[in-house]
């Protein structure tokens, strides 16, 4: 039941990704990734090497939206594997999460740090990747942060309206 | 024995993380290296529809720029018809009619998928023009829709020339601004001013010789450099752009296999 859940708030966060975020045009440094919503509030009672798989998948399947064949597939794929040290970190008991991770299950400090420490490492990378040079490295970190502040409002703001 | 599957099992998870991103690593050195399959981009039929279905949603909201933009078009294709009767008995080149159904302008990597393909007689390495200007060349070619690597990508090349001595240059892009590309290897002895008219050279059988590119915004002769660094004001608005078409060049095959018999 809690996987359905999780498939059928993916479909819904894809539609919005795909129809509004993509469509952002803002001075050519706005590409906000809120796809990357569902990886991070998924629960981890998978195993480790499963929840690196369906990153991967989720990956792929934007990849194909952005013409990027694998390097959104590379990123999803490397937040998925420090997931679970990432949250380790910032919670104390993790081996008692069985929901999923959102506020209400780690609060309110433990979320802002997991959801900007992910959220900054997955457009870094997929910007670095796109460039494929240091060359641009300017353009990439404004990317960076424009792009990143927008997901992380709305993961959060998600997040806030929803589990408050 | 016994140990080396202990510290496997360790570090599985290490393991399949190093394995899965060798494998991304891979698709992403295949997007530069070989065609790519169309299911893997937006002119994979199911994208390439959806993104349609969102163009027509969006068209309803700018009727009456359209028409205005429809009304410019008509004039500039009134002349367009007459460059064109000269630039066709010149080859065996022909034109087929596109509508852009998806595209970006604001990435280092752009590009437009366009409403044609296999079954319309699209074949990778075709060039797309339109009314305006040279717009880029198809990449991938899925049965009904086909993706078009514009100039704006970091990876485009198009080899161009000056109208006014036929010096040859290669129009590439620097990720910047969809309004402007660079033209490189323009040798240091010639003289380069700001306004001089660059057009397809027709020496690759993807564009004939003489379609619009842009015009010399300015250059740059940096000190002990061979070559000068020149941006070029596209005639082409990207931003803008709407319906394309693709240039069919009717020797492709013979020319293609005059150069693979050459390798």
């Amino acid at each position: 039941m809690e996987w359905t859940k999780q498939l059928g708030r993916y479909i819904v966060v894809m539609l919005l990704q795909v129809l509004l975020f993509d469509q952002l045009q803002l001075l050519g440094v706005c590409h906000p990734y809120i796809y990357i919503l569902c990886l991070l509030m998924m629960p981890i009672t998978l195993p480790h090497s499963v929840d690196m798989l369906i990153g991967a998948a989720a990956g792929m399947v934007m990849d194909v939206f952005c013409n990027s064949l694998g390097i959104h597939t590379a990123a999803c794929i490397l937040i998925m594997f420090l997931r679970p040290y990432l949250i380790g970190a910032f919670v104390n008991d993790k081996d008692r999460l069985n929901e999923q991770i959102s506020l209400h299950a780690i609060g309110m400090e433990a979320m802002i740090k997991y959801v900007i420490t992910m959220v900054i490492i997955h457009h870094l990378t997929v910007f670095l990747l796109a460039a494929w040079s240091w060359q641009h490295i300017g353009f990439v970190v404004m990317e960076t942060i424009v792009s990143s502040t927008i997901t992380i409002l709305v993961i959060l703001g998600y997040n806030t309206l929803r589990y408050k | 024995m016994q140990t080396l599957l202990k510290i496997l099992l360790r570090y599985s998870n290490f393991l399949v993380f190093i394995a899965l991103e060798v494998a991304a690593f891979f698709l992403i050195s295949l997007n530069n290296a070989y065609p790519r399959s169309s299911l893997l981009s937006t002119a994979n039929d199911v994208v390439a529809w959806q993104n349609a279905q969102i163009n027509e949603i969006r068209g309803y909201f700018s009727l009456r720029s359209q028409n205005e933009k429809l009304a410019e078009e008509n004039a500039a294709l009134r002349n367009y018809i007459c460059s064109m009767d000269s630039a066709q008995n010149a080859g065996s080149y022909h034109y087929q009619s596109a509508k852009v159904v998806q595209m970006t302008t604001d990435r280092l990597h752009n590009y437009l998928t366009i409403n044609r393909g296999r079954k319309d007689g699209i074949r990778r390495g075709q060039g797309v023009r339109n009314e305006e200007g040279v717009v880029g060349i198809v990449r991938t070619v899925g049965p009904n829709y086909s993706l078009v690597l514009p100039v704006i990508n970091l990876n485009s090349n198009i080899s161009c020339r000056f109208t006014k001595n036929d010096y040859i240059g290669t129009l590439q892009w620097d990720g910047k601004d969809s309004r402007f590309a660079q033209l490189a290897d323009v040798m240091a002895h010639m003289t380069v001013n700001p306004g001089d008219t660059i057009i397809t050279s027709g020496l690759s059988p993807v564009f004939p010789e003489g379609i619009p590119v842009g015009i010399v915004e300015n250059s740059v002769l940096k000190e002990g450099e061979a070559s000068y660094t020149i941006r070029i004001r596209l005639h082409t608005d990207f931003k803008r752009l709407k319906y394309v078409e693709v240039v069919q060049n009717a020797d492709q095959n013979e020319l293609e296999e005059l150069t693979n018999g050459m390798d």
